[in-house]
């Protein structure tokens, strides 16, 4: 009994060990992917602050303003003057409505079989 | 007799050596494995507890807060970024582990030449474990010093604050020292303020931190930044600052200094006279300070806009008389003084209410100390505690009394939005906040004359010039010329000029003080007082602000009839 006893023990510690040593290994692994993971993450996080800052230099009103002023005469742009400004006001009035009136009558006589038209180009001797 | 068993001790039976050995050595074996299985189980148990436990990760890197910690990033009030965090690498040194000092010095200075040799050399030398050799550099320099292969030579990633609008904020952001503290400006107000002690909890790192929102547009900051760039050479001046605020919520909405520095070279903020002017800097007021003198009579009900002042003659004081500048020598009405800025007629103003009520109403302005506002360079007005009528004559004016151009914005801020003294700030703060904290100081019908005498001067008065740039903003206005002192005695050859102005007048929305130093005539043609320049400036800035913060031009003359008041139509 105790030597089998002795066998299971025996083995069961040599499956430990080599469990533990598995466990061991798999976790160093999974620390160093961890670790290179993480500097990578922080490089790429300084990146991101340098492109961040780099976007933020651009879009400056400093940064943009000279480049306007360069090509000022090539694109023909200015500060806007107050005379450009314009008002709801200012818009002209909208067109007088078509005389319907006058339309309903011209259609009434063409139904009628008599064209306006044709009564101007016979005046006029065209046919 | 029968020999029984009772008459004899127990039975002796002698066990063979053999078992005897066998029945100890089964003992002992109980012993071992019972000691093995208890070995076991301890070894087991010990496993599952350490399963059991979730390990705490977030003590990790808790040493390098201190060198990565992370400041807050600043936002303008439309969300641009004003200062930002970069990560940049840092070159250390573990000398201890350094095995050939002399060619660590020589690989190194091969790629950093401006570092000292004998000072690399002593600082590489030695059993110490960290030193740093240069921090902030840039990765193209990390490259190359890695590629030199000095063992005990290494990199750490840290924290720089970068400043993407260069000089244009300067004075309002201040700047950070290289562990990342404010040492000026608003940084230094947000380490006072919460920043450190965030850090301290090691909370402030990663991007945690939410950004601080400030109440500065940077399209006005860069506009009056470049006006008064264009200023000192225009007028060849020695300094030019100026300051925006929102006359409602009391916020700042672009303040700038000239000469100012880079902050992200917080050295150059050693040069000199490049000090904050509007905070820091007190100055005569010259006559923008007439209306702080208007205000009060008017409102003391000691004299009304009706109200004619005799400027024939100087005002004597024993051995003295204060003349005007260009006087006009007849009787003047209340809005004549203001329009053609008469010291005698300011001073009859000031004497209608009398001198002990007019120092009161400095008092009430909160001109005999700091303005609150968050910047940490502030310096203390300079006003008698005690006016004589002389004093109090030459304050009525300006003179004799020394206040920064931030105390002046607020007053003139109070003057149009209704009479509401509001502490000016640099953090966004909305309509219902700020009424919270108004001040009444004057009267809104007094208020109402104010707009009136600053329109009346931007249309007839003094400061036509600078209407003549922002015609259709309505903007109104006061030109203050102080002749400074030199030798013990005012010169008429150096000016400070100033120019308070608020636009637009029909809805008063802005204030704004704009100053320069010392300027000379543009050309043959332009003079040296406050209208020919601090005036001008305040003019195209307002032309150009004026439809970034929404105020449509409007040539309807109505607008101005209707600030008259009507006692006066």
């Amino acid at each position: 009994m105790i030597r089998n006893l002795n066998i299971i023990l025996i083995f069961t510690s040599v499956l430990m060990l080599s469990g533990v040593y598995a466990l061991k290994f798999s976790i160093e692994n999974t620390a160093s992917e961890r670790t290179a993971l993480i500097a990578l993450i922080d490089s790429q996080e300084g990146d991101l602050s340098l492109l961040k800052a780099d976007e933020a230099v651009l879009n400056q009103p400093g940064h943009i303003d000279p480049i306007i002023k360069r090509h000022e005469m090539a694109l023909a742009i200015a500060p806007v003057k107050q005379e450009q400004f314009g008002a709801f006001e200012a818009l002209p009035m909208r067109p007088a409505k078509p005389n319907s009136a006058a339309m309903d009558t011209l259609f009434e006589s063409l139904e009628a079989g008599v064209d306006p038209i044709d009564a101007i180009l016979e005046l006029e001797g065209i046919e | 007799m029968a020999v029984t068993a009772e008459d004899f001790g127990p039975t002796i039976s002698l066990e063979g050596a053999r078992k005897a050995r066998g029945n100890l050595t089964q003992a002992r074996i109980r012993w071992m494995v019972l000691a093995l299985v208890l070995g076991f189980g301890l070894v087991g148990a010990r496993l599952i507890q350490l399963g059991m436990v979730v390990p705490d990760s977030t003590i990790e890197g808790q040493a390098r807060d201190v060198i990565t910690a992370t400041r807050p990033p600043i936002l303008d009030r439309n969300g641009l970024e004003m200062a930002v965090d970069i990560r940049v690498p840092s070159l250390f040194a573990e000398p201890r582990r350094i095995i050939d000092v002399e060619e660590a010095v020589r690989k190194l200075r091969t790629v950093l030449p401006d570092l000292d040799e004998a000072w690399l050399r002593t600082r590489l030398t030695g059993d110490k474990g960290f030193v740093w050799v240069q921090r902030e550099l840039s990765p193209t320099i990390q490259d190359r010093v890695m590629r030199l292969g000095i063992p005990g030579i290494d990199f750490i990633t840290e924290s720089k604050r970068f400043y993407p609008g260069m000089t244009e904020a300067s004075h309002i952001l201040g700047s950070t020292n290289i562990d990342n503290q404010g040492i000026a400006g608003i940084e230094r107000h947000m380490d006072n303020e919460d920043v450190a002690l965030l850090q301290e909890l090691g909370l402030a790192r990663g991007n945690a931190l939410a950004p601080v929102e400030l109440s500065v547009d940077m399209r006005v900051q860069h506009i009056m930044h470049e006006q008064l760039v264009d200023a000192l050479t225009r007028y060849q001046a020695i300094a030019a600052a100026g300051v925006m605020m929102d006359v409602r919520t009391g916020e700042i909405i672009a303040l700038a200094s000239l000469p100012d520095f880079n902050p992200n070279e917080p050295a150059t903020a050693l040069v000199k006279d490049s000090f904050n002017r509007i905070t820091s800097g007190i100055f005569e007021p010259g006559s923008i300070f007439k209306t702080v003198t208007m205000a009060a009579s008017l409102d003391s009900g000691a004299v009304t806009i009706n109200d004619d002042f005799d400027a024939r003659f100087g005002v004597r004081f024993g051995r003295y008389t204060i003349d005007d500048y260009k006087g006009k020598h007849r009787v003047l009405s209340l809005p004549e003084v203001f329009k053609y800025s008469s010291n005698i007629g300011t001073i009859r103003i000031m004497q209608a209410m009398g001198k002990d009520n007019y120092r009161a109403f400095l008092t009430r302005m909160g001109f005999d100390q700091r303005v609150p506002f968050e910047l940490p360079e502030m310096r203390l007005p300079s006003i008698p505690k005690e006016m004589s009528e002389v004093s109090a004559a030459t304050a009525s004016f300006g003179h004799g009394l020394s206040v920064s151009p931030l105390h002046m914005v607020t007053a003139y801020a109070a003057f149009v939005n209704g009479g509401n003294y509001i502490a000016p700030t640099l953090y966004r703060r909305d309509l219902a906040e700020a009424q919270a904290l108004y001040q009444p100081v004057i009267k809104p019908s007094t208020s109402a004359d104010i707009r009136y005498l600053l329109r009346l001067n931007a249309i007839e008065g003094g400061a036509t010039q600078m209407n003549k740039l922002s015609l259709g903003y309505r903007a109104g206005g006061k030109t203050g010329t102080a002749e400074k002192v030199v030798d013990g005695a005012y010169s008429s050859a150096k000016n400070t000029n100033f120019f308070g102005s608020v636009f637009p007048m029909d809805n008063p929305h802005y204030a704004m003080i704009i100053m320069v130093d010392e300027p000379k005539a543009e050309n043959m043609q332009s003079g040296v007082t406050a209208a020919w320049n601090a005036g001008q400036v305040s003019g195209r800035i307002i032309q150009r602000v004026a439809p970034m913060l929404g105020i449509a031009p409007d040539f309807a003359e109505v607008l101005d009839q209707n600030l008259t008041p009507p006692e006066l139509r």
